[in-house]
Order: C-alpha cells, then structure tokens, then sequence
C-alpha cells in the first residue's frame, strides 16, 4: 500500500503530463486537477508512517541495490516533498490564472509543469547516485522549459545560460558519479556511506559531484545565472525555481556530505562551504539593495538565503540540521509569495521597477499584504517560519560559541530587512501629484489569493515548529553529532 | 603492436578533431568537423569495447545531434546572414581560466584513475548473475530494461521535456520546412523508397538484436528518425503547426506504456517497475523507440506536428 502511495506521488504526475498533451483542450482542467489534488492525501498516511517509523525504503523493479534502485524517505524528503505539492497547489492556482490550461499557452505550460513536479518528487525519493543524475536533468530542463515560457528576449537569454551552465554542472555531477562508481562498485547513497573510504579517488568524485551541485543550487560565487533566470521568467514559473528547484541540488548535497560521507571528518571543506555561504548572504544581500526592479530585487535575495542553507557544514549538529530544514522549508514558502505577488504586481503594471510601485498599498492591497507577510518570515521576524530556522541557528551557533557565524546570522537578518524595507517603503509613499497615475490592470484575484494564502503558509510555519522539528530530530544522521 | 598502432591514431583524430571543430574558421565547418568527432569517437568506443556506446554516439552522437546543428545553421543564415558567415571563435574572457579549469580536471582525474584498483564491481557481478536467469544475452538491455529501469523511464521523460522546452522556443505561426524545396528532384523519389524501408528494417534489427547483441532502443529510435528526417528533407512531411494527437501520441507512447505496465505489475502483487517477462521488455521498448524517433523528427523539423506534404 505503502509502495502505491509513493508510486502515485512520481506517476501522477508524469502520467499528468502526458495525458495533457493528449486529451482535448477542454479536459486539462480536469486532468490537472485530478492528477494534483490526490497529492496531499497521498503524503498523509505517509507522514503518520514516517511519524511512527522513521524511515520507509522500497526496492524497485524486484531487485535491490547494488543490483537496483531503492526508493527511501524520511523525514528531509517527505517535508520537502510537502513543500513541493502545497506549492504545486498554490502556486499552481496562480499560474492557473496566467496560463489557461485551455488555452495554447497553457499547452506550453502545464505538461513542464507536471514533468518537473515529478523529477522534484522522483529525486526526493531516490537513494541511487544515477538515479539522482537523472531526476536532476529532469528537473533542470523543465524548469528552463518553463522559463522560456516567459516569452520575452530577456526570458529565452537567461534560459539559454542556464541550460549550459546546468549542463557542464551535470557532465561534473556525473563524472564524480562514475568515479565513485569505479571505486564502489555500486550507487546506492547509503550502501556507499559504509563502503567508502576517504581516499584521493573518492574525494575527487566528492568534489566533481559538489561542484556540479553547487552550480546547481546557484551558491555563491556560482550563482551567476539565477538572477537573470529568476527574474526574468514568469511570476508563478520563478516561484517553483527559487522556492525548491534549487533547493534540490542543495538537498542532494546534504544527503552526499551527511550521509555517504558522514563518517568522514571533513571540518575545513565544511568551513570552506560556510564562507560560500557566508559570501551568498552578504553578496546577495548588498545586491538585493541596489537593484532597480522587484523581481530582482527577490531574485537576489534568493542568492543571499541559499547561504543560510550552507551554514549546516560548519555548525554540523542536530540543532543546525533542524535549523536548516526549517529555514529550506520556511524560505521556500515565503519565496513563492514574494514571487507570485511580484509576479502578480508586474502583470498589472506592466513593469516592476521600484519607483512605479509608489502608492502600490491602495491599488493593489492583497498583492502588498502578501508581499509584506512574505517579508516578515524572510526578514526573520516572529512569530513565522522565517523565525524560528533563524533562531534555531543563533542557538546552534551559540552552543558552539561560534560567535562569527551568530554575528553573520544576525547581519543576514537585518540586511533582508533593509531591502525587504526599502520596497515596501516605496509602496506605501504617495507622491502629492496624482496627475500621471498609469492604468492598472487588476490581477485575477485567485492570482493574488495564492500569493496570500502562501505568505499566511510562511507566518503560521512558526506556529508549527514543534512537530516538525521532531520529525526532523528522528531523521538527523546521530553519528554526525559532534 | 598494431593495436596500438590503431588506438593511438584514433586518440591523436579525435585531439586533432576537436581543436580544429573549436578554432573552425566558420561554424558550417566546425558543425562538419563535430559529427566527424562523433564518428571517430564511436570507433574510439568500439576499440574500448563498448559496441552498444559505439552504435548510439553514431547514430545520436553524430547522426541527430549533426542534423540538428546543420537546422540551426540554416535557420542562422536566413535570420542573420551576417553573423553565419564570420568565424565561429570569437575572442573570451574566460577562454583561459575554462581551459586551465579544465586541463587541471583532466590531470587530478587521470591521477585519480591511475590510483584506482580494479576492485570487483560489486553492481557488475550482480549484473551477471542476474542476467541468467532473465532470458536476455544483452547485459546492457537488462540494467537498461530490468535492473535500473526507473532510470531509463525517467531518461524517456526527460527527452520528453526536452522536446517540450524546445517547442516553446519554436515559432508556431512562421511553421515552415527545414528544405521548402518545391520543386522535384528526379530520382528523390526512388531513393526514398529504397532508403526509407531499409532504415526501418534496420531499425527493427536493432531494436530485436538488442536483447542479445548490441543495439537497443535509443539506437533503433535514432535510426528510425533518420528516415524521418529523410522524408522532412524531401518535402514529404511537412512541419505543421500545433501538437496535432498522432505526432503526441507519438511523443508520449513509450512514457505511458513503461509507466503503465510498471504501475499494472503492482496489482498483481509484483514490486514497482518488475515487468512480468520478455514480451514486457519488447513492448516497452517498441514504444520507446518510437517516441525517440517522433521527438528527434519534430526537433529536427523544429515543428509541434507533421502533415503530409505534396509528393
């Protein structure tokens, strides 16, 4: 039974996808909808089994590794796997609103969007190296696909560096998959994390797999092609890349450095990945504050909160771990309301540069709202999501009298807030003249609902915290604590 | 002595190969130049012993990936003369750093790999034992097939998405043929019927050899896209435009039918994805080639569907 829930959470939509670009235009409303709304219920009974035990592995196709693939979730993949559909879902109200699934667009549209749902959810499940490589390219070119929606001589651009950037970040992935391979002798994550050794073949691999996915998760200083990206793509389309499609390299990292190579004592590369952090935050957070349009604006900050996810190297332990998550978790939610009510602000203006947006909090006050709730978790305010990963990695740093990395968190937070500020400062400044007010188009209010009902999703995150850090408590690796 | 005679004439082409492909003094040359690569490159793989690598980097490597740079190329003369005709190597910044960056990779790999013993692939013997029972004599169709079947159905969504990506880049209002040629050339018909069933007999072989020898069905479906390509060429399919249901069937056969069976199984009490037998194997991998060879024939032709064209 077990088995056809997880089977269900890959298939559906795959075969989604396919029936889309099948059936009549008059159908894939229904089809999309019969294919997305069995999702949550799908994860339920699998949350209460992973509640109760921890851990759930499947073997496919009848044969188990090193022979054959091994699905396994815990706690990590199921939360994000949470996070990927409720984004399906709300997200996906909002982009419904663009892109008519009746229409041609929505031809264009909805089949990617499908395939990358899937890739997100096979990924999330895989325990196999090239299964992962696969789901990966899975993953990245729909994503690209879907960016090239936009339409726009910017859009196709930005989607153009991507897929070669992701793809020399794959070719590297996947030589650090054979070399592993030549040395194992098998792809299994975790039968690997007992097999090998630290050696100068090994690490080799480690580091081309690293690399591949560092591009991938666009950590600074190989965060080059995101902004573009991010920025330039359509409003729904930039919510999934930057709320989870790029946290899924990142969580393939974690699953290689915690996992695989968990009992390998590795303090000075973890510290060197902190500093990339470290950089993502302050970097992104400078640019953040002296761009000049509001998507660009999220895009960059994007770049800055991907940092705090690399902080889990250097303060490695439980409290970090559950720091991380959360903060992977919150951020994804609060990104997406950014994303979709930007999204929504650029489609009724025509343009997102700051200095329209003033007098914005009259025109368009459900937009602003959520633009606002999405800020206060990102800004780390309490009560939200945003918070509570936040604290949990002050106090992990503290416990480990890590006093830069707290000053760094502290720093992080204060600078999101800056820009976060500074936009929503210009929206709520009415100039006296109202002589030049442009015309608006109102967006479709299931556009600007979405955005809202996913930034109330970012705040209400911090009331929740005590079960899910639970959850996360169970599946945390215990030989990594320090 | 003469083998390595050989190997070291075919490993100093494909250096020699791809510098020239890079510093080509046009890109029609370099496009040349790079299927030449491929070519010499799927002897490189059969001197390795790798006659299954050997057949797809001819037939994709080379084959498909050439006839799509070659539509590019077309696509780029009429669009921007200009540009088509100037060297393909312009001057980069980052032409150094990427080169160091990739000459150091090469040098701590080739290290890397000196140091590696030859340790019993642990996944390789399995293979082996495994494949006795199975029926198949072809052990790269049982990994592809039987033992890590999730990532070949995963590969075939992944080409679908592919496709999908590149057609929202296509223009669906300016849907034209790759070769408008309108007027008939004498004896393009008779080539037709001699090359087109031959390609499809071939295709065939490679698809049913592929349970015992190499072959398989990405190569039979590149194969296959070969004749369709053939038919674009001649003007006897024509690019159409919207996703009309037979080019999406098409698409999506091979995706469906893998998934389907693979969920059916589940039924019957049989783990995900454990096909029930040979027939299975066929079957999917009927669908699947067709599937390669619709989606390489409609990113060839750079259209969402094909119509027949007058003869």
């Amino acid at each position: 039974m077990t088995e056809a829930l997880l089977a269900a959470l890959v298939f559906l939509p795959l075969l989604g996808a396919c029936l889309l670009l099948l059936a009549p235009s008059s159908w894939r409303a229904t089809i999309l909808l019969a294919v997305t709304v069995p999702l949550p219920f799908c994860l339920l009974p699998l949350t209460l089994l992973i509640a109760d035990a921890g851990l759930f592995e499947m073997t496919l196709a009848g044969h188990p590794a090193p022979l054959g693939i091994r699905w396994r979730l815990d706690a990590l993949s199921l939360l994000i796997l949470w996070l990927n559909v409720s984004l399906m879902i709300l997200v996906g109200l909002a982009a419904g609103a663009r892109f008519a699934p009746a229409s041609d667009v929505g031809l264009r549209f909805w089949p990617l969007w499908l395939l990358l749902a899937g890739g997100i959810h096979a990924l999330l499940l895989s325990a196999d190296l090239f299964n992962l490589y696969v789901t990966l390219e899975l993953v990245t070119l729909a994503g690209i696909g879907l960016i090239a929606t936009g339409g726009s001589g910017a859009a196709l651009r930005a989607a153009m560096r991507y897929l070669l950037l992701a793809l020399m970040a794959s070719l590297l992935y996947l030589l650090g998959v054979g070399l592993v391979y030549a040395e194992a002798g098998t792809l299994d994550l975790y039968q690997l994390g007992e097999t090998l050794e630290p050696g100068l073949l090994p690490a080799t691999a480690l580091v081309l797999m690293l690399a591949g996915l560092l591009v991938k998760s666009a950590i600074f200083p190989l965060h080059a092609w995101l902004p573009a990206a991010h920025g330039n793509a359509p409003g729904p389309v930039s919510a999934m890349l930057s709320a989870i499609v790029v946290k899924v390299s990142l969580y393939i990292i974690w699953r290689l450095w915690f996992w695989t190579a968990g009992d390998w004592q590795l303090p000075a590369p973890g510290l060197l990945l902190g500093l990339l952090g470290a950089g993502a935050i302050l970097y992104g957070s400078a640019l953040a504050l002296v761009q000049k349009r509001l998507k660009m604006v999220v895009a960059y900050s994007t770049v800055a909160q991907l940092g705090y996810l690399m902080l889990i190297f250097p303060l490695s332990g439980l409290l970090a771990w559950q720091a991380a998550s959360y903060h992977l978790i919150a951020h994804g939610l609060a990104k997406a309301a950014l994303f979709v009510a930007a999204g929504n602000i650029l489609a009724s203006l025509g343009s997102d540069r700051l200095r329209r947006l003033a007098g914005l909090d009259q025109r368009l006050p459900m937009d602003v709202f959520a633009l606002a709730l999405a800020s206060v978790s990102l800004m780390g305010l309490p009560p939200s999501g945003g918070f509570v990963g936040k604290w949990l990695f002050l106090r992990a740093a503290y416990e480990q009298n890590a006093w830069g990395w707290m000053a760094l968190v502290a720093l992080g937070g204060l600078l999101a807030a800056a820009y976060l500020f500074r936009v929503l400062a210009l929206t709520c400044f009415h100039p006296r003249s109202h002589g030049h007010s442009t015309r608006l188009r109102e967006p479709p209010t299931l556009a600007s609902l979405a955005g809202l009902l996913l930034a109330l999703a970012a705040i209400a995150l911090g009331f929740a915290s005590a079960p899910i850090l639970a959850l996360l408590e169970a599946a945390w690796p215990g030989a990594m604590t320090p | 002595m003469t083998d390595l005679a050989v190997d070291v004439l075919i490993g100093a082409g494909l250096l020699a190969l791809a510098w020239q492909t890079i510093i080509g003094k046009s890109l029609f040359r370099g496009i040349v130049l790079f299927v030449v690569f491929g070519l010499t490159m799927a002897l490189a793989w059969a001197r390795m012993g790798a006659p299954d690598l050997a057949l797809a980097e001819a037939a994709i490597g080379a084959g498909v990936t050439g006839a799509l740079m070659l539509v590019a190329f077309r696509r780029l003369v009429r669009i921007r003369p200009e540009q088509s005709a100037q060297p393909a190597l312009r001057r980069s910044r980052l032409a150094l750093p990427v080169a160091v960056l990739a000459g150091s990779l090469v040098a701590v790999i080739g290290l890397a790999v000196v140091a590696v013993e030859r340790d019993p692939a642990v996944a390789g013997q399995a293979v082996a034992q495994a494949l006795t029972d199975s029926g198949l004599g072809n052990p790269i169709t049982g990994v592809l097939l039987l033992y890590r079947n999730l990532d070949t159905l995963l590969e075939v969504a992944v080409l679908l998405a592919a496709f999908l990506a590149a057609r929202t880049v296509f223009g669906e209002d300016e849907a034209r043929s790759p070769t408008p040629s309108r007027r008939e050339v004498p004896l393009v018909g008779a080539l037709l019927a001699i090359i087109v069933p031959l390609t499809i007999l071939i295709a065939t072989h490679l698809l049913l050899a592929g349970s015992r020898e190499p072959g398989g069905a990405f190569q039979a479906g590149a194969v296959l896209a070969a004749s369709g390509v053939l038919l674009v060429l001649a003007g006897r399919l024509q690019p159409a435009a919207g996703l009309s249901s037979w080019p999406a069937l098409g698409l999506t056969l091979g995706l469906m039918l893998f998934s389907l069976i693979g969920l059916a199984v589940m039924a019957f009490g049989a783990p995900l994805l454990a096909l029930p037998g040979l027939w299975a194997v066929y079957l999917i991998e009927t669908a699947m080639m067709l599937s390669i060879a619709m989606t390489l024939v409609l990113l060839f032709a750079g259209a969402s569907g094909l119509r027949r064209g007058s003869p």
